[in-house]
């Protein structure tokens, strides 16, 4: 059902739909009017918060709300580990995940399947089911601070990408590697120059998931981040609010909120037709 | 040939050792875990002591792990009737010809890709404040007077639905890309023989649906099981009965929390296990209830 922009409205068609209208923009005022709301205290003293008129602004715009979130409550250092977390795991998952799906996509061997569906399998395996096992071994072996972290992150995301990939690489034609075998490439060669750019579209939409699944990740965090250094921003957001008690600042807590929920509002404004294709995996025809 | 079984084993070798490390030795020591009494994660196991079913005992008669299944049962029941059909509804419209189709569907999805903890703070610290929260500055508007939503009472019904309203999106799209499968010219049939749209979606969607649901069934069901942030968001200083979920009591048991300083891991991997075959229950059921009778267009 295409319409193009020059059509004239038809109202009596349009009036058809106002039920649905009407349920899907009193959800969505709903979202937007809170969110306006937390921005809006943001950038507001805490009794003005109180007094429950944050959109006055009678003392003017707070912007040093932000200022001190970042600076006294931390949020710099908890923002700065989870971009490192986040950016170091996308990085190191393909490098892992990228030859491994090539190679299952592409070689028939003993076990290939096995390999596949224990992929599958670890997908759904719960973390409560390792996080014990892990954190026991870690703690034995002395691993500790940031490396521990992207570390389990880099493991957790092993086998999502793997098959997501997996996916595309099948899509590919096998005349590129028999071109390229007859003019003399090695088959390694010929995966990182000719067939891992091939499929960079699939690349960019796991590389998205993958951050946001690192960015948003709290129980992992939780358990593993025992010291302030480490802390990601899930964890960080938690902390802050158990201090509330002490410090008062709501200001400064609703600014630490905006400021950890910006980097993926932002990234979906521009990208949210792409992660939603890749939910429903949409995007696997490549 | 030889030349292939070197880059098979050299690309392959990364992801095996994950597999290995990051997943099948700690489910199985998770599992043995469960069978030995152990205090502390950290102990090594010449202090464990073998506990047969113990640590099963123990917590099915713990009256926290009891209040905790109880909870997700209502979680999984309560808001998946209602998680999905919304997510059906939304689906249905946005799948019926309407304008700006694309943007509702972006807004409704948005609560999913931010961060959990953000979310839930901004329900518990603006929508549910007692003082100055949305809820009851629209109740004081309509005349009413203000409600605590976040005493013990209300808690549980204030965290399910603002996890809700997040979750929806999700379901929607599923339920989306299974609705836009279905050919056009069916409706197109049915609108010919005079069949309204709220016939069209009771006797043509919702049967073609079958399978989409089984999907969301089975995510839903995982999802409640692993139920976990929200919980802690709720109730962050000390675990409550009223928002307690089996994740929550599993890592009090392990690590240990406010009140209770004494540790069981032993108890908590049991947690883990009973959990794990719950989600394997659930993948099992599923297949059986929807068999895949899927529908050739």
């Amino acid at each position: 059902m295409k319409r193009s922009p020059y059509d004239r409205i038809n109202w009596k068609r349009e009036l058809h739909f106002l039920p649905g209208y009407i349920v899907l923009i009193a959800w969505i005022a709903f979202a937007a009017a809170f969110l306006l709301w937390i921005l809006a205290a943001s950038l507001s003293t805490s009794r003005e918060i109180f007094s429950g008129n944050v959109f006055a602004f009678k003392t003017g715009l707070h912007f040093e709300n932000y200022a001190k979130a970042w600076r006294q409550q931390n949020v710099s250092r908890f923002f700065g580990n989870s971009l490192l977390y986040a950016v170091v795991t996308c990085v190191v998952v393909i490098f892992i995940s990228a030859p491994a799906a090539y190679v299952l996509s592409r070689y028939k061997f003993f076990s290939n399947k096995m390999i596949r569906s224990s992929l599958i399998v670890a997908m759904s395996i719960p973390a409560v089911m390792i996080i014990m096992p892990l954190f026991s071994m870690t703690t034995r072996w002395g691993i500790k601070g940031r490396i521990l972290l992207i570390a389990l992150y880099i493991f957790s995301h092993v086998p999502y990408t793997t098959i997501y990939l997996l996916n595309f690489f099948a899509t590919l034609s096998r005349t590129y590697e028999e071109a390229a075998a007859i003019d003399g490439c090695p088959p390694g060669k010929t995966f990182w120059i000719i067939m891992l750019p091939l499929v960079q579209p699939a690349l960019v939409t796991v590389t998205i998931f993958n951050f946001l699944g690192v960015w948003n990740e709290f129980f992992m965090a939780l358990i593993f981040a025992n010291t302030e250094k480490m802390t990601p921003v899930g964890v960080g957001l938690l902390q802050i609010v158990n201090a509330m008690k002490y410090t008062g600042d709501y200001g400064g807590l609703f600014a630490a909120v905006i400021i950890v929920f910006l980097p993926t509002f932002v990234l979906y404004l521009f990208l949210s037709e792409r992660i939603i294709q890749g939910v429903t995996g949409g995007g696997i025809k490549g | 040939m030889r030349n292939d079984k070197k880059l098979i084993i050299g690309f392959l070798t990364p992801c095996i050792l994950t597999l290995f490390i990051m997943y099948l030795y700690p489910v199985a020591r998770t599992l043995v875990m469960s069978f030995f009494r152990i205090e502390s994660v950290t102990a090594a196991t010449s202090t464990w002591s073998f506990y047969g079913l113990g640590n099963y005992a123990k917590i099915f008669h713990s009256p926290s792990f009891k209040s905790a299944m109880w909870n997700m049962v209502r979680i999984w029941l309560v808001g998946g009737i209602l998680t999905l059909s919304l997510a059906l509804i939304f689906a249905m419209i946005l799948t019926s010809g309407i304008r700006f189709k694309k943007f509702f569907r972006a807004a409704i999805y948005m609560p999913n890709i931010i961060s959990a903890v953000a979310l839930a703070t901004m329900w518990i610290q603006y929508v549910f404040n007692q003082d100055y929260g949305m809820l009851n500055q629209m109740i004081r508007f309509f005349g009413g007077t203000g409600v605590k939503w976040l005493g013990t009472d209300l808690k549980f019904w204030a965290m399910l639905f603002s996890f809700i309203f997040g979750a929806v999106g999700y379901y929607m799209l599923i339920f989306i890309s299974g609705i836009e499968k279905i050919p056009a010219d069916i409706y197109e049939a049915a609108t010919i023989d005079g069949a309204s749209k709220v016939q069209q979606a009771m006797k043509i969607t919702m049967p073609l649906l079958k399978g989409v649901t089984k999907t969301n069934i089975t995510f839903w069901s995982i999802h409640t099981t692993t139920f976990f942030l929200w919980s802690m968001m709720f109730s962050p200083v000390d675990t409550e009965a009223a928002t307690i979920v089996p994740v929550v009591y599993l890592y009090n048991t392990v690590f240990g929390s406010k009140g209770n300083s004494q540790r069981d891991a032993g108890a908590g991997a049991a947690v883990g296990v009973v959990l794990a075959l719950i989600i394997v229950a659930i993948y099992f059921v599923m297949n059986r209830l929807f068999k895949d009778d899927d529908v050739e267009y």
